[in-house]
């Protein structure tokens, strides 16, 4: 922190962050023009991009130059403007790739739920701000609970699977950073833990129907359709939750009953959660799940994606291929390649240099977000840093471990890399933010 | 300070350490896909671009000795469709229904081919190995299809139809066997054509080029992108045999023409041995194994694969006097003016032996020229059955050739000394039986080819050869240089082989052997009817021949099987290959007027 302020003018400018995003998205601009070379649009994405660029420059320094502390006091119009955008969107946007979320204007298209991530990270952490001593009461997060989940059924009903993604471990983080009882996260992420198993447990069953000749799997694939194997589930639960309590009392630990019964509880929302997800749940994107526990099984199909991009990855060997010059993105074998495959396209055409170039880039980032949450003036500039260094951590772990097959494909942009304006512009604005919250940090000189 | 501590907890700090060991997770799971597995991945890569449409190389040609190419190449044709082009229902109905009736084949067909084309994006072939002629249309369609594309490669052709079909082999689809013992540094393919057999399967390696192929870069949907690299085939070693395409053509012919259309022809060179002809009848036509797939197929392809030549065994019958003669002059105090009746017969106490016919009072020549029986049956009882063996042995009878064939049989040699390894006891009527080359002996066309040739070399006993090189087209250069070998002599003395030569060319000129007279040329021969007790006799006729006061050129085997006479059926085979050797312009005419004489012996 003494760094910098130790000239006698207060710098304005944290110039490592600026320069690891200008960084990336110098080689974010190269990388699309060379994935986007054969396509019939290329001239457009290139176009677009190029314009996209200064407007998300602009969103960094009108982020920058807000003072932060605005969306502190006024969080509740912010509030209100997350759910224009997101009721807007619902009522006037345009479907693409079979989702309504995007509001198409005259001259460019823009996806409110971009922006949302941002601006719920913003609400979120003034409302954990106001909290104070609160904040390790339980009703703090159902009160959280309350104000974000009606924003997270918006964007479901887009649907925009991948803005609860981002979102929901940003909001963890979050919540973690601003001293939320560890137990209670642990409930959520059993919650999300019950959630997920259950989810991709069926939808492996579904899509190997075969495995259904065996008569435990049989009924385990049943349960979320058959309502008396869920009463047997919820009865199976209720007799080892006493179990547990009950061996531990021979042990003479006594555990909390309350503990106890909220652990069931959260497990069986979890459950029944998944039975939500799981009826509500559409081929496409129960292959895209497919693609993440079984990634060989099928070459031509889901984990297609994968396979192509870590063979685009892996060509490009430590100097990569050149770049204009990658086989793999050029002749198409790479989807989506200047969206959610970019990665892919800097390893095989940057080679190994390139990929780590793009890791470490982001880890500076993160570094940055990390020094100026603890150089914050204020309890809230360290929420928002927190919320947002989460968000890109996810944004990074996500992108990276989905080429190098650790998670499924989730349709996720690389910021500041991938093809994408609302995506650009909103990350830049983000970084701004942070940058606003270095400006008007504490200084001792 | 203090505030900032309970504002500000250490718990994002934790969180950056995490992202940080998530990071060197991450580097290092890239270290591993990028550095340590990047060249198998750089070849999962360019499997994924390019596709190669393979050009089978021409196989190396062979040649006779007067360099006619009997076995050649052809073009043909595949026809892709590449993918790429319009991809409506509509375009794909219409290039199906074009495409059928040129492809032999039916619309539904086509466009069902089209379709795995389009769904594994790869280039499809829609049909192989089209002849020159249908694809003068489809060049035309090109034009109006886009997708489609027209490649040529090659295919083996054979010329001259069954010209030296056992010799030369044939081609066919490689089965299990013959993948399993492909040369693997030759690239074959699935659908790859191997030699079957003879020359074709022997000299497989040399004959197999080095196939070319247009590696084309296609993107994710097979679409060709650019043409990487047209890369050239390189033929295969061309064979340059020693046969004598005249002479072999003549054989065929001759065969085809006798009374059977059965047996086999066998000419060498007594000056080294080489052969110039070798004939099997019934041969085949070695194309119908590989068709055009355009053209009508032959049914039925039962051909018989027995070449004769090599692999049949009969007695030698009267060729086979020639030898007792030796075996009489050799022993000494032999008088080939000393007369002897014939009656028709000869008594050998026991058993009565007939001769083929009453020649009355013969000598020597007389003896050889009429094919006597008795007069040999006479002489073999003086000299005994050893001094027969010896010159047999001498000859190499009931051993092979050596001629690089497989199969040879090697004959059956027949003597007391023979019979006594078998512990079996010899009489009198084997040595007679031995006089006249009947009994257990047994020899094949090609060892009566070497016969005549020893005969015609004064002795040199040769191991025939048909192959004279083997030559790498592109460089000249020479990869083997086949050569005369001489494995056995047979030491006797040059009065004898005159004697001999007397009696043969007497033979010719007033005997059984008269059918090969040809004017202006020194001709010997001898005939020869092998009994057979299963069927009508076999035919064999011996000649030999050079220039008018010149050494002999050419040594001539001919047996028809079944063909009842040396002389009138397998004598006019030997004539034409003289005639063709030669190329006298003999009458046909005289020829003519000399079959009327149907002579036997």
């Amino acid at each position: 922190m003494t760094a910098y302020k130790s000239t006698s003018q207060k710098s304005t400018l944290d110039r490592t962050l600026f320069g690891a995003m200008i960084g990336l998205a110098v080689l974010g601009l190269l990388c699309i023009m060379s994935a986007v070379n054969t396509l019939g649009f290329s001239n457009a994405v290139v176009r677009t991009h190029l314009i996209a660029l200064p407007l998300g420059l602009m969103a960094f320094f009108v982020g920058r130059s807000f003072n932060y502390q605005i969306f502190d006091e006024q969080w509740k119009p912010l509030y209100g403007i997350i759910w224009a955008l997101l009721v807007g969107v619902l009522l006037f946007g345009t479907y693409q790739r079979g989702s309504k979320s995007w509001f198409v204007l005259p001259f460019f298209s823009f996806q409110p739920a971009e922006l949302c991530r941002v601006l719920v990270i913003l609400v979120a952490a003034a409302f954990l701000d106001r909290q104070g001593r609160r904040i390790r009461d339980v009703r703090t997060l159902i009160l959280l609970g309350c104000l974000i989940a009606p924003v997270f059924g918006l964007i479901m009903l887009q649907p925009d699977f991948s803005s609860i993604v981002i979102t929901f471990p940003a909001l963890l983080v979050l919540l973690y950073c601003a001293g939320v009882n560890v137990f209670y996260l642990a409930m959520l992420l059993v919650f999300a833990a019950t959630a997920g198993f259950f989810t991709l447990a069926w939808t492996y069953l579904y899509l190997h129907p075969e495995l259904r000749d065996y008569a435990m799997l049989n009924v385990f694939a049943d349960l979320s359709s058959n309502v008396w194997y869920m009463l047997g589930f919820v009865g199976v639960l209720v007799v080892l939750g006493y179990l547990v309590w009950w061996i531990f009392k021979q042990w003479r630990i006594t555990l909390p009953v309350f503990s106890i019964v909220m652990v069931g509880l959260v497990i069986l929302a979890g459950f029944f959660g998944s039975v939500f997800v799981d009826r509500q749940m559409k081929p496409y994107q129960r292959k895209r799940v497919e693609a993440f526990l079984a990634p060989q099984s099928d070459p031509q199909g889901a984990s297609y994606n994968v396979r192509q991009a870590q063979i685009a990855m892996g060509s490009g060997g430590v100097w990569g291929k050149g770049l204009f010059s990658g086989t793999q993105s050029r002749l198409g074998f790479v989807p989506e390649k200047h969206t959610d495959f970019i990665l892919a396209v800097v390893g095989e055409e940057l080679g190994l240099w390139g990929t780590l170039s793009v890791l470490a880039l982001y880890l500076l980032i993160l570094w940055r977000i990390v020094a100026i949450a603890y150089m914050a003036s204020d309890r809230y500039g360290y929420l928002v840093c927190s919320g947002i260094f989460g968000m890109f951590l996810t944004y990074m772990l996500i992108n990276f471990g989905m080429l190098i097959g650790l998670f499924p494909v989730a349709g996720i942009p690389l910021p500041f890399i991938s093809y994408g304006g609302s995506n650009l512009v909103s990350s830049m604005l983000a970084l701004g933010v942070v940058q606003s919250v270095y400006m008007r940090r504490i200084t001792s000189g | 300070m203090a505030s900032t501590k309970i504002l500000f907890n250490n718990r994002l700090k934790s969180l950056l350490v995490l992202a940080g060991l998530a990071g060197a997770v991450v580097a290092l799971r890239l270290a591993d896909i990028q550095l340590l597995r990047h060249n198998h991945y750089l070849q999962l890569a360019e499997q994924n671009r390019t596709q190669i449409l393979y050009q089978t190389a021409p196989r190396g040609r062979i040649f006779t000795a007067d360099e006619k190419a009997v076995a050649a190449n052809a073009p043909a044709f595949n026809l892709y469709y590449l993918g790429a082009g319009p991809k409506e229902k509509d375009y794909l109905t219409r290039l199906s229904n074009d495409l059928a009736p040129r492809l032999n084949s039916t619309p539904e067909e086509v466009s069902k081919k089209l379709d795995q084309a389009l769904k594994s994006g790869k280039a499809v072939a829609l049909a192989e190995n089209l002849s020159p002629k249908s694809t003068m249309g489809l060049k035309e369609l090109q034009l109006y299809y886009p997708g489609i594309y027209l490649l040529e490669e090659n295919k083996r052709s054979y010329p001259y139809g069954p010209f030296a079909s056992h010799l030369i082999g044939y081609l066919g689809s490689m089965e299990g066997r013959d993948w399993k013992n492909r040369d693997l540094t030759l690239d074959y393919r699935l659908n790859a054509k191997v030699g079957k057999n003879g020359l074709e399967k022997k000299f497989e390696k040399e004959l197999k080029g080095r196939d070319g192929g247009v590696y084309l870069e296609v993107d994710y949907r097979g679409r060709v992108k650019r043409v990487i690299e047209d890369r050239k085939w390189r033929g295969g070693a061309d064979i340059y045999l020693t046969l004598n395409y005249d002479v072999q053509r003549a054989a065929e012919e001759g065969l085809k023409n006798s009374l059977t259309g059965r047996g086999a022809a066998v000419a060498l060179d007594p000056r080294t041995g080489a052969v110039l002809a070798l004939a099997t009848a019934p041969s085949f036509d070695p194309e119908m194994f590989i068709p055009y797939s355009d053209e009508p197929e032959v049914k039925s392809k039962k051909i018989s694969e027995y070449n004769v030549a090599v692999q049949g065994i009969y007695p030698p019958a009267s060729t086979f006097k020639i030898i007792t003669a030796i075996a009489a002059i050799e022993k000494g105090g032999f008088d080939p003016k000393k007369i002897i009746y014939c009656p028709g017969h000869y008594d050998a106490g026991s058993r009565v032996f007939k001769c083929w016919s009453t020649h009355g009072p013969v000598d020597f020549f007389g003896a050889m020229a009429a094919s006597c029986d008795v007069y040999f049956y006479t002489v073999a009882a003086q000299i005994g059955p050893a001094a027969i063996e010896k010159i047999q042995r001498m000859f190499q009878i009931g051993q092979p050739t050596g001629i690089d064939l497989p199969g040879e049989k090697a004959g059956n040699l027949y003597g007391p000394t023979r019979r006594a390894r078998n512990r079996s006891f010899w009489f009198v009527g084997d040595t007679l039986n031995l006089s006249i080359g009947q009994g257990e002996l047994l020899v094949t066309p090609i060892k009566m080819a070497q016969y005549a040739a020893t005969l015609a070399s004064r002795g040199k006993v040769w191991k025939p050869y048909y192959l004279d090189r083997v030559v790498n087209p592109h460089t000249g250069k020479v990869l083997t240089q086949g050569k005369s070998e001489q494995i056995g002599s047979v030491d006797i003395a040059p009065g004898t082989w005159d004697l001999v030569y007397k009696a043969l060319k007497h033979t010719v000129d007033t005997g059984t052997a008269r059918r090969v007279k040809i004017k202006g040329l020194d001709v010997y021969g001898k005939t020869g009817t092998a009994q057979n007790p299963h069927g009508d006799d076999h035919g064999w006729f011996l000649a030999f021949a050079g220039r008018e006061g010149g050494k002999p050129e050419i040594a001539v085997a001919v047996f028809v099987e079944f063909g009842k006479s040396g002389s009138g059926v397998a004598g006019p085979v030997a004539r034409q290959m003289l005639e063709a050797y030669f190329k006298t312009e003999q009458s046909q005419h005289s020829a003519a007027q000399e079959k009327t004489e149907v002579l036997g012996d």
